[in-house]
């Protein structure tokens, strides 16, 4: 793969172990990697690499060494211009198989057992880490350290300082360990349903399944149910007229202020902030998705096209009833369908799927959304400290340096400020932050492969088949040479046909773009973009299986849904029409 | 069974009455009770063919010429078939016979409030249709037949397909001896558009899906394999289209002009490669597809036709139904499979001792 012009140098972005090498190339060659574009579908920043090493380090942990699930091990990374590129290592030798079968047994088990204790106590774990993390302080360089240092206990500054940098990149260990402790027996529960339904039921739709095993009450769909709740609030208190089309969050706030009625609103929308604004704008490992807290402009156009169709007097509630009476009559005509052997198989599977996969739901608002926004805010304190004495031109920099770097750039920070001593650090950096955003620029305009090495005869690795979707099948497809077909496949996610024009979206920022009725192209779809699937009439999206979470929503807004295609944002442009197929898992290129 | 006891109406008959009528004249009046839409008519009883054969003092005949064919040998067949067809055709119908056919035509025509009704004459062998022995396309059926005596006539040629070189050699092959077929005959449906639809998808075994093959005019077209039909896979749970292939249909089978029998023409061009079954009749399909299915508390094959001039569901027949053979077999699982079981063989640990 070659370097794209003017992209020189950008290894220095990544650690040494990133990168594709000589002394490794005779392994890694005979390797599948693929492009990990679900999670990564823009070329890193040097900080939020964080989210590929930790990230893999957690899933390797409970994969490999924790639950020793037979046939994989860990998930191994190298980056391309920018780009992360994954691997899965299988255990190959029968024995060893066997050996780490008797582990997993004990081990699995014992979760599978104690699901519920396990998740409550889950939960607790995950809400202490978000307060400790909300606790913790950035502390100031003054003149001369404060009275406390003297008189109480307090610790010198420069202790501090390190000490909190340290536990903040501990909170982020702690939260990736939180994230995958139960997700991968969570998602083995759900495909272990879904192979006996596809054994018995060979042409079952995948989402019939996901519609069976669906959780009713999903945080993820608190914010979107909140704001529901806020529009029908605001015409109800008769302060509607202040939302109107076009205006800002900010426009909208003065416009509120200036009476009771609009006070009292505004007092209602500071309740449910709390925590139901921590949701991202954007799927969150990456710094520039921050929370709703942080850009409000989503849910206040969310909120002002709520208040539209209701006072156009259409009806915006989440159809609840009819959603939990179609899983239920789903799971009994389907299961009406199976002979007694397979039934019990069939319930007693759709029983534990449905007692993990309000996990599988879950962990995505508490992890990615609330924990990482909020711990990107933190690590922009940091970077308001380096940026305040000169290190960095503005904070958002920080995020240029990789986390040991800016842990060596605080560490000389604080030996020249105790010293007094004159900082290398402000003419160091600033050029390194300067020459490395405009590689990012350019790695953006880059159109990685879908995936490079040897195509594997077959996908054993539960991890990459039940996160990514990565199958033999898709595995094959993809090899194929990219034909100027008129059409893509991928797998069919939601139901339904539309014809419309396509918008691609690469980036969070052209959400903006999207227009009425357009139908949605991109990497992958966030939950987080909800609000814009009230506009969108379907979605096709580069890589996610029918588990993904842009499959989720696209079947809450009954909108059709095609993942997976492998590269539907190379092939489509905006503005060209194209026909979706949600049930057939097609897409088909108009002109 | 009795002279007068040679004709029934279809509505009379069910499954138990299969030995006296054959498999599809039984399985018809099973549908007419389970109030699925059949086009009526009546069945004569296979006595009417035996009474034929004795009148005819061919029953010596027949039993010898069978005895000479052996199974692998093709000339011993086609000889034994040229023999026994040449003798039965130029046998007369009893007048007995042919006053009961004419009655019961007589009535159909009241019933259709029509002349001179065309009519489907159509074999109900013994055996046939059977899960574990399908004649499927081995016996004639004759279509848009009118007035008795050409009803009189093609139930004797039905007859006389039973002695066709392939059912020959077919029930030599399943060592069966002493053939007897009964007819069914039934008002015409005018077919806009007809085909068949399996209860399961026969390919893969889904028990979830009807399977659909549809293409314009009468069935002959379909069931001959004369074009590639359109194909639709719908999901009987939720009536979604999971699979639909649109096929260019150059042909298709209208009644001749002259008013009796049938005549292949081209599909004009407009036609040829636009889906022929709109979700409104893929809907009904589904219905009908689900209820013969309770019906007969077993996956069939359905042959159905959509008639002219009438709106859905009305216009909706089913023309047949036989049990599906020869189903793939499923994966079985486990028994007493745990779901922790379960979950751990798909992580591959399905050895170790759960």
């Amino acid at each position: 793969v070659d370097t794209p012009p003017g992209c020189e140098g950008w290894e220095e972005l990544y650690p040494y172990y990133a990168l594709f090498d000589e002394e490794r190339r005779e392994t890694d060659e005979k390797r599948f990697w693929f492009w990990n574009s679900m999670h990564f579908p823009l070329p890193m920043p040097a900080f939020d690499a964080i989210c590929i090493d930790t990230a893999y380090q957690a899933l390797g942990s409970w994969q490999n060494r924790v639950f020793a699930v037979p046939p994989a091990m860990g998930i191994d990374y190298r980056c391309i211009n920018g780009f992360i590129y994954i691997s899965g290592n299988p255990v190959t030798e029968p024995e060893k198989v066997a050996e780490r079968a008797e582990h997993f047994q004990r081990r699995a088990g014992y979760y599978f057992e104690h699901w519920d204790e396990l998740y409550a106590a889950w939960r607790a774990k995950m809400e202490g880490l978000i307060a400790e993390l909300d606790a913790l302080e950035v502390r100031q360089l003054h003149e001369l350290e404060p009275d406390e240092v003297v008189f109480g206990d307090q610790e010198t500054t420069y202790c501090a300082v390190l000490d909190a940098y340290r536990r903040v990149l501990r909170l982020a260990d702690l939260m990736w360990q939180n994230h995958f402790e139960f997700l991968l027996l969570g998602y083995g529960a759900y495909v272990t349903f879904a192979e006996l339904c596809k054994a018995h039921l060979p042409d079952i739709p995948d989402q019939h399944i996901a519609q069976m095993v669906a959780g009713l009450d999903v945080s993820l769909f608190r914010p979107d149910a909140e704001l529901r709740r806020l529009a029908r609030l605001a015409i109800d208190t008769g302060v509607d007229s202040a939302f109107i089309d076009g205006r800002s969050p900010a426009e909208i706030d003065a416009a509120l202020g200036e009476d009771d009625a609009g006070q009292a609103w505004l007092a209602e929308l500071e309740k449910v902030k709390d925590p139901w604004f921590h949701m991202a704008t954007g799927d969150g490992l990456y710094h520039y998705y921050g929370s709703w807290l942080d850009d409000p402009t989503i849910p206040y156009a969310s909120l002002t096209g709520h208040i539209a169709a209701l006072k156009a007097g259409e009806d915006i509630e989440r159809p609840t009833d009819h959603i939990a009476m179609e899983r239920e009559r789903l799971a009994s005509e389907y299961g009406a369908l199976l002979d007694d052997e397979a039934r019990k198989g069939f319930d007693e599977l759709l029983g534990l799927s449905r007692t993990v996969f309000p996990y599988v739901e879950e962990h995505k608002f508490l992890c990615d959304y609330w924990f990482l926004t909020s711990w990107w805010n933190k690590i922009r304190d940091f970077g308001g400290l380096l940026a305040e004495h000169g290190f960095l031109e503005d904070r958002e920099d920080v995020f240029q340096l990789s986390r040991l770097e800016v842990y060596s750039a605080l560490d000389e920070l604080l030996l020249t400020w105790a010293t007094g001593g004159q900082p290398r650090g402000p003419t160091y950096w600033p050029p390194i932050v300067a020459r490395r955003k405009e590689l990012l620029e350019r790695l953006a305009e880059w159109t990685p492969p879908p995936a490079v090495g040897a195509v594997p005869e077959a996908i054993m690795d539960p991890a990459l088949i039940m996160l990514w979707g990565v199958t033999t099948q898709r595995v094959h497809a993809w090899a194929q040479e990219p034909e100027a077909g008129s059409e893509l496949t991928g797998t069919p996610a939601s139901p339904g046909v539309v014809e419309g024009v396509a918008r691609v979206v690469r980036t969070v920022s052209e959400i903006g773009d999207v227009r009425e009725g357009e139908i949605l192209v991109c990497s992958i779809t966030s939950p987080a973009w909800a609000p814009i699937f009230s506009k969108i009439r379907a979605a096709v999206t580069d890589i996610g299986g029918v588990m993904s979470h842009a499959a989720i929503v696209c079947r809450e807004y009954a909108l059709p849904a095609v993942v997976g295609t492998g590269r539907a944002t190379s092939q489509i442009s905006t503005g060209q029409r194209i026909r979706v197929d949600g049930s057939a898992g097609t897409v088909t290129l108009l002109e | 069974v009795s002279e007068a006891g040679h004709t029934r109406p279809l509505a009379a008959l069910r499954r138990g009455d299969s030995q006296s009528f054959g498999g599809k004249s039984s399985a018809l009046g099973e549908l007419i009770a389970a109030e699925i839409p059949v086009a009526p008519g009546f069945a004569l009883s296979t006595g009417a063919f035996r009474a034929f054969v004795e009148e005819a003092g061919l029953d010596g005949k027949i039993a010898v010429e069978l005895s000479r064919v052996s199974p692998g040998d093709v000339d011993s067949v086609v000889g034994a078939s040229h023999a026994i067809s040449e003798a039965l055709r130029s046998a007369p119908v009893p007048e007995s016979v042919r006053d009961l056919i004419a009655r019961a035509y007589a009535e159909l025509s009241e019933e259709a409030g029509l002349p001179d009704p065309p009519v489907a004459v159509r074999s109900s062998a013994l055996g046939e249709d059977a899960e574990d022995s399908t004649f499927a396309g081995q016996l004639e059926s004759y279509l848009w037949v009118r007035g008795a005596e050409r009803v009189g006539d093609a139930v004797r040629d039905c007859w006389v397909s039973l002695f066709g070189p392939p059912a020959i050699a077919y029930r030599a092959h399943l060592g069966q001896d002493e053939p007897a077929m009964g007819v069914a005959v039934q008002l015409m449906v005018d077919a806009v558009v007809s085909g068949v639809l399996f209860t399961c998808n026969p390919v893969s075994g889904d028990p979830s899906m009807i399977a659909v093959n549809a293409s314009w005019g009468l069935g002959l077209a379909v069931v001959g394999g004369e074009v590639t039909p359109d194909d639709f896979l719908v999901s009987k749970v939720t009536g979604e289209v999971v699979r639909e292939r649109v096929h260019a249909k150059d042909v298709e089978y209208v009644p001749d002009a002259g008013g009796n029998g049938t005549v292949r023409v081209d599909v004009p061009e407009e036609r040829r490669a636009i889906s022929c079954l709109d979700r409104p009749a893929l809907q009904a399909l589904v219905e009908v597809g689900r209820r013969v299915e309770r019906a007969f508390g077993s996956h069939q094959d359905v042959e159905w036709a959509i008639a002219r001039g009438r709106r859905l569901p009305d216009s909706l027949f089913v023309l047949q139904s036989r049990p599906v053979t020869g189903l793939p077999k499923r994966r079985s699982t486990p028994e007493n499979a745990t779901a922790m079981g379960l979950v751990m063989s798909w992580f591959g640990a399905g050895d170790a001792e759960v």
